[in-house]
């Protein structure tokens, strides 16, 4: 891997929390400028990996680096998080709250206004800029939450279940900003366990599962490997076909069709023969790449 | 370092922009104010005239009673008093005395009866009717025998209530049956005055080193100032406990800690808080000493003897350093709690733990105001967690010598810095542990073994 391009990197990290193991041997890099999606069951390891990322909590084994270096205080201002956890003071007023968390960040003053007031513009919350935060709706303070995560203009992003609690206008909104921060060549990393949001805004993603990792890479890549074998199937009869424990690993029923998912060692155009010949009438047969929610619950499950 | 001055300025604003801030900061010297001035005003009221009549049955007294109700023979008498207990007295303070007498003589017209030759009773029978029309208000039956100890000095007045009026009268009337007795017994006023005069005893307290000094503070001074402090610092040792507990609660401290680090969070927190606290304070301080200053000279100006604490300028700074002392000790132990628990009412069950320690403190002043030499009064005004309370009182009590000062300020910065590394190795990670109180056996393991 290109070093010079390395975002951040996790050699064989370790965290155990007393006798509970958290994240085990885990390893994994992000390039920078791409869209890393951490996904993974409740539980998998995900928010404890990402506090060591961000340096609230250090690593039991293993080492983490960001842009090439260990993580000191000028690295971590080169950092953006917004935790699952969302917090806010609820007295202070909207400005005097990202005045301050752009100050932790060591922005000054009179950039940290210029920078307030063009995020609350593209928020659509310039109107609630004098308003204290319990005054904010949930998708309001979330939305300011999220700009006080960008105010120091990071190059790394790090956003825990950034759509959790919004409504889907407010989703699609945030996917729209999260694109735009992307073609800025900056790195982002989010934690999800929406599949359908991570297929569509994910270059790479890391699968974990009981503190360890059971899947990464690109996204394509990982969807065409598992692609070869999954078929879009509508027809009747044939079900003696279907049921063969030696061809068809399981299906999944949909209204009209089935996804029928074939063992390692079954073979498409063995399927659709021994359809034929059974007598059944297949109207589709079409070879497909499985959702990420399909690799997902395959994974998780077995 | 500038992160950290972000947290001081939040903090300090935080608690300094508040109505509740500015109310009592404000509204204290002023509450103060009114418990001296009010009732030095009351005190000015012109009330009505009192009419009175004296039915002298001894036939002496009677002129006697009226020059002394005179405004400048009860001017003489205050400024006597006044003389007593100040060594001197301003030229504006003899004016104010004239002022006051005049106030009160002003308030009796004497009319004029002749009671010779009538009994008790018609003289009664007859006053008693020009009160019910309301013609007078008062009478005093002055006795034929004014010697004899069964004889009865008696006040009929429809303002029995008024205790300015009656204790003017009652001392007008002693002085005239003074002078009388005098007259009788063939000693003249003057002679008296100086048979009578009181000594007045000063107390010279003699230091460690035999060298003399001056007068100390009043005992009381001391305690109510000692309780005041335990007050401030319980005030804002539950303030920095709110702070942390809303801060936990609201799941801000993951934001703060990404951003910084958790002991600059910790002591930005600390620094801030105790930074308002010593503005309220320095506010009152300031307030007090002009308080005092014009109390003072209006109560001994009214003949109301007071004494200054004689407070220097290092007391008061003194004062100020154990102030801080006090507040960085209690502030950390509260910020210890509140980083372990989830809630204030979880954090209030273990707040009972600094209150009792500062209530002990509290009854060592005790102690220690007693005999502030003691060994007692040096072992408790210099160990941590009690000097905070218990040096200022000793100091006000008689200033002890430097170095055990010096020492309690230096065993009191070491217990801060202790009890800052405790506190900052629970907060770090008690402030990311939600839902759940920890254990005491988990905050032992986050003390020592992470």
């Amino acid at each position: 891997m290109d070093e010079m391009n390395t975002t951040l990197s996790v050699e064989h990290v370790t965290k155990r929390f007393g006798d509970f193991t958290a994240v085990e041997d885990l390893s994994f890099s992000v390039q920078s400028g791409r869209v890393f999606g951490f996904l993974g069951p409740n539980g998998a390891g995900k928010t404890t990996t990402i506090r060591m990322i961000v340096g609230i909590t250090i690593p039991d084994e293993g080492k983490i680096q960001l842009f090439g270096s260990g993580i000191t205080p000028g690295i971590r201002d080169r950092i953006g998080y917004l935790p699952e956890e969302r917090g806010l003071y609820k007295k202070m007023k909207v400005l005097d709250q990202l005045r301050y968390f752009a100050a932790l960040k060591g922005v000054a003053q009179k950039e940290a206004d210029k920078r307030i007031d063009f995020w609350l513009g593209r928020m659509q919350l310039s109107e609630w800029k004098s308003k204290k935060t319990t005054d904010l709706s949930k998708g309001m303070s979330q939305k300011l939450q999220f700009i006080a995560t960008m105010l120091h203009n990071p190059d790394l992003l790090i956003l825990d279940e950034p759509f959790s609690g919004l409504d889907p206008v407010n989703v699609e909104f945030m996917k729209e900003v999260i694109a735009e921060i992307k073609s800025q060549d900056k790195t982002i990393i989010f934690s999800t366990h929406l599949m359908e949001t991570a297929e569509k805004l994910c270059d790479d993603i890391i699968l974990l599962n009981k503190s360890r990792k059971v899947l990464s890479g690109k996204l394509r890549e990982i969807k065409a490997s598992y692609g070869k074998n999954v078929i879009s199937l509508r027809c009747s009869g044939g079900e003696a076909v279907l049921a063969d424990k030696e061809l068809v690993a399981h299906i999944v029923e949909h209204s009209d069709e089935k996804e029928i998912f074939l063992k390692e060692t079954g073979r498409a155009k063995d399927l659709l023969a021994r359809l034929v010949e059974s007598g059944a009438d297949v109207t589709k047969f079409e070879s497909i790449e499985p959702s990420l929610n399909d690799i997902f619950i395959d994974k998780v499950k077995t | 370092m500038n992160k950290f001055f972000a947290v001081v300025k939040r903090e300090y604003k935080k608690v300094v922009f508040t109505w509740t801030f500015l109310l009592t900061t404000f509204l204290m010297p002023f509450i103060g104010a009114m418990f001296l001035v009010v009732p030095m005003l009351i005190f000015t009221i012109e009330g009505e005239q009192t009419r009175i009549a004296f039915a002298d049955l001894n036939g002496n007294l009677a002129e006697r009673l009226k020059k002394n109700l005179t405004p400048n023979k009860l001017a003489d008498n205050l400024k006597r008093t006044a003389e007593g207990s100040l060594d001197k007295l301003e030229p504006s303070q003899n004016k104010q005395i004239e002022e006051t007498a005049k106030l009160f003589g002003g308030n009796f017209k004497i009319i004029d009866y002749d009671a010779s030759g009538k009994t008790p009773s018609e003289i009664k029978e007859f006053l008693n009717s020009l009160v019910a029309k309301k013609e007078l208000d008062a009478y005093i039956i002055i006795p034929k025998d004014i010697d004899s100890t069964e004889s009865k000095f008696e006040l009929y007045s429809r303002k029995a209530g008024d205790f300015i009026i009656n204790s003017t009268l009652e001392s007008a009337l002693s002085d005239a049956v003074r002078s009388q007795r005098l007259l009788d017994a063939d000693i003249s006023e003057e002679k008296l005055r100086q048979i009578t005069r009181r000594v007045k005893l000063e107390k010279r307290p003699i230091t460690e080193t035999g060298a003399e000094k001056e007068d100390g503070a009043d005992p009381m001074s001391g305690f109510i100032i000692a309780s005041f402090l335990m007050t401030i610092l319980l005030i804002y040792g539950q303030a920095i406990m709110a702070a942390i507990v809303e801060e936990k609660e609201t799941k801000i401290s993951e934001v703060l800690f990404s951003s910084a680090r958790p002991f600059e969070l910790l002591m930005g927190k600390l620094v801030g808080v105790g930074l308002a606290g010593l503005t309220q304070l320095a506010i009152w301080l300031a307030a007090a000493s002009l308080l005092l200053g014009f109390g003072a000279l209006s109560a001994s100006a009214s003949g109301i003897p007071i004494e200054l604490p004689s407070i220097t300028l290092m007391v008061v700074i003194y004062f100020l350093i154990f102030f801080l002392l006090g507040f960085f000790i209690y502030a950390t132990i509260y910020a210890f709690i509140g980083s372990m628990v989830t809630n204030m009412q979880e954090g209030g069950q273990f707040a009972v733990l600094p209150v009792m320690i500062l209530i002990i403190g509290l009854y060592f002043c005790f102690a220690v105001v007693r005999d502030p030499n003691s060994s007692l009064a040096f072992w408790m005004s210099i160990a941590p967690f009690f000097a905070p309370i218990v040096m200022p009182v000793r100091i006000l009590a008689e200033v002890p010598p430097f170095w055990h000062i010096a020492l309690a300020i230096l065993l009191n910065g070491v217990a801060i810095i202790g009890l800052t590394w405790l506190t900052s190795r629970v907060y770090r990670i008690g402030m990311l542990m939600y839902g759940k109180r920890a254990t005491i056996p988990e905050v032992w393991k986050w003390i020592w073994h992470s």
